[in-house]
């Protein structure tokens, strides 16, 4: 029997994660042509690797059509709904970082807190006809965090597909949820992170599905990983 | 139970409610999704059954009747008072139970005898349970928003509290967490210097057009979202704000009102011991809240066990007074069998152009089966 374990199919993200893999004498066979999506372990022929997008990853985890794989946080909990009943984080791999955050025009200096968002967002309507807009590819983690941890319920999700930082600038939103590593496309932007803004801080993580047929050869795998990180 | 099966009572019930001299409407399964997600917020998006059309037009199944109906009203533009009664499936993503389940209700629109509508629609709920469950043992909450803000405006709180506090209304750990907030002193983040002074000496002026000037360089239009004065004046408010403290005698009088739990009919007495004994003046809210006790014992449900609980609310910035949950006491974790509530505000956030009062009620039909089955 096989095991599956997926990996990110391009980027900084494929290559750190190969690099985790080989620190755990997990050697993968890059496929000749670029083209095609699967690799074998070299001298292991229990695992196969998939490379996907990191969304999809996230996805098929959830299915558990994937055994194992390598995503960021914020992609597991935004695509799955009860993520923590479907999936399992097995180890975090210390690259990948990004934290999802709440922020708002700089030029909104009365606003500073989620506190503060709440008594605007409840009289937005009144005074502009219309719903507090917040563009974001994140709308679960958003509707999460505004409704069931703030109680804040008065806002329309705007979704947004790219430059979501652009959003507020060009009048499709009034502020933004989104990711961001350093903060230099916020700044760039007249945009500031709510100082309880943060509404998680994200980075590449090794991910198990609980809906393998496997569990047993999935925890081996994950362990000889979360060995390999902690000897660092 | 799943399944969409209709109860065999649905027949019954739909004969009742529309013989309460209300029109039976029919509203189309599929509906626009915004108007959901602009009244009852965003939080709803993960429970309704969304959908496109091959424009990109958001859709839904059907999630409740009283927005539809509603703008049903408006679109309709029907004369007023006018009461519609409805019964059909609703679709919403539950943990618990069906994905599918029958509701039922009235909605009462444009009756500018607020005291007399709002006791009719509690008669009308009631006996709609009745009907079914003859013999259950029920208990009625039932809250008022009006008279929590008429307590609000007497402690003599600044209106930035007053009205952070009445939207916490019926949200006990919310309410909690804002007390402790406003105990403490809230401050402005950092302020550039260049404002500082501005916003000390209270210049809405000035300030808003430094601000204009900042939005410009960061490429917000001032006119399309928060404008310049708007946040400006918020900035004073909050600064003024900072200095002021939620005193003890103010926060004691608080807790005091939201323990107030009495049968219906001595709540009248209990919230004029209180308002006397903290010296305040509840004004009409108080006058309306009597008006409506006397209309609940003219109604003749006064042998139900109704109970006022000041501490009582339904989550919706839309509902304005009277808010009523009715639920059957020997099935607790059930929920309510029925809910309804006093929405003057929903019809003009919907688009009517004349404020239009209404107040209505919805039965889960799968609840009362479910107590019609325990208590016959």
């Amino acid at each position: 029997m096989t095991i599956t374990l997926a990996l990110p199919s391009k980027g900084r993200l494929k290559e750190q994660a190969l690099e985790v893999l080989e620190k755990a004498g997990l050697k993968v066979i890059l496929p000749k042509d670029q083209r095609n999506y699967r690799a074998q372990v070299e001298g292991d022929s229990r695992i196969d690797i998939l490379f996907l997008s990191a969304s999809e990853i996230a996805r098929e985890l959830g299915y558990g059509s994937v055994d194992l794989g390598v995503t960021g946080e914020d992609l597991i909990r935004e695509s799955l709904s009860a993520a923590d009943e479907r999936v399992q984080i097995e180890a975090r791999l210390g690259f990948g970082h990004a934290d999802v955050v709440v922020a708002v025009p700089e030029v909104w200096y009365d606003v500073s807190t989620m506190a503060d968002l709440d008594d605007v967002a409840a009289e937005y309507r009144q005074r502009h006809g219309r719903r507090l807009r917040i563009a974001t590819k994140y709308w679960r983690l958003t509707q999460q965090f505004f409704s069931q941890m703030h109680g804040i319920q008065v806002y329309r999700i705007v979704e947004s597909l790219g430059a979501t930082e652009g959003a507020p600038a060009s009048g499709s939103a009034d502020i933004i949820v989104d990711i961001t590593s350093t903060g230099s496309t916020l700044q760039a932007n007249h945009l500031k992170v709510l100082e309880d803004g943060i509404i998680l801080k994200s980075e590449a993580c090794l991910v198990s599905s609980r809906r393998s047929a496997d569990p047993t050869a999935v925890a081996a795998l994950a362990q000889r990983i979360q060995a390999a990180i902690a000897r660092g | 139970m799943t399944g969409s099966r209709a109860p065999v009572f649905a027949s019954d019930l739909a004969a009742l409610i529309s013989a309460r001299d209300a029109e039976l409407v029919d509203i189309p399964v599929i509906q626009p999704a915004d108007q959901f997600l602009d009244m009852a917020g965003e939080d709803l998006r993960r429970r309704i059954f969304l959908t496109e059309n091959e424009n990109g037009q958001s859709l839904c199944l059907r999630p409740e009747f009283t927005i539809p109906v509603c703008r049903n009203h408006i679109e309709l533009n029907a004369a007023t008072p006018k009461r519609y009664a409805y019964l059909g499936e609703v679709f919403r993503q539950r943990r618990e139970g069906g994905n599918e389940f029958f509701q039922a209700g009235i909605e009462d629109l444009g009756d500018a005898n607020r005291a007399r509508a709002d006791a009719r629609s509690l008669a009308d709920a009631i006996a709609s349970i009745r009907l079914v469950a003859p013999k259950a043992e029920l208990e009625t909450l039932l809250g008022d928003q009006a008279i929590f803000e008429a307590v609000l405006a007497a402690l003599g709180l600044p209106r930035g509290w007053q009205k952070k506090l009445a939207r916490a209304f019926g949200n006990p750990g919310q309410l909690k967490g804002l007390l402790a907030d406003l105990s403490s002193s809230q401050k402005n983040g950092s302020l550039p210097d260049r404002l500082t002074a501005l916003v000390a000496d209270g210049d809405e002026t000035g300030l808003a057009a430094a601000l204009e000037q900042d939005m410009q360089v960061a490429g917000i239009s001032p006119g399309a979202g928060r404008s310049p004065h708007e946040i400006a004046r918020r900035l004073i408010e909050k600064a003024n704000l900072a200095s002021v403290k939620l005193p003890a005698q103010a926060f004691a009088a608080l807790e005091t009102f939201l323990a107030i739990r009495v049968p219906l009919q001595t709540a009248s007495t209990h919230l004029r011991t209180f308002s006397r004994a903290n010296e305040f003046d509840l004004g009409p809210a108080l006058d309306q809240f009597e008006a409506r006790v006397v209309a609940v014992r003219e109604a003749g449900i006064e042998q139900e066990n109704i109970v006022y609980d000041a501490a009582f609310g339904r989550p919706l910035d839309y509902y304005t007074g009277l808010v009523y949950e009715t639920r059957a006491l020997a099935s607790p974790d059930l929920g309510a069998i029925v809910g309804g509530g006093r929405y003057d505000r929903l019809l003009t956030m919907l688009g009517a152009v004349d404020s239009i009062p209404g107040v209505g009620f919805s039965i889960w039909l799968d609840r009362l089966e479910k107590i019609a089955g325990d208590a016959r």
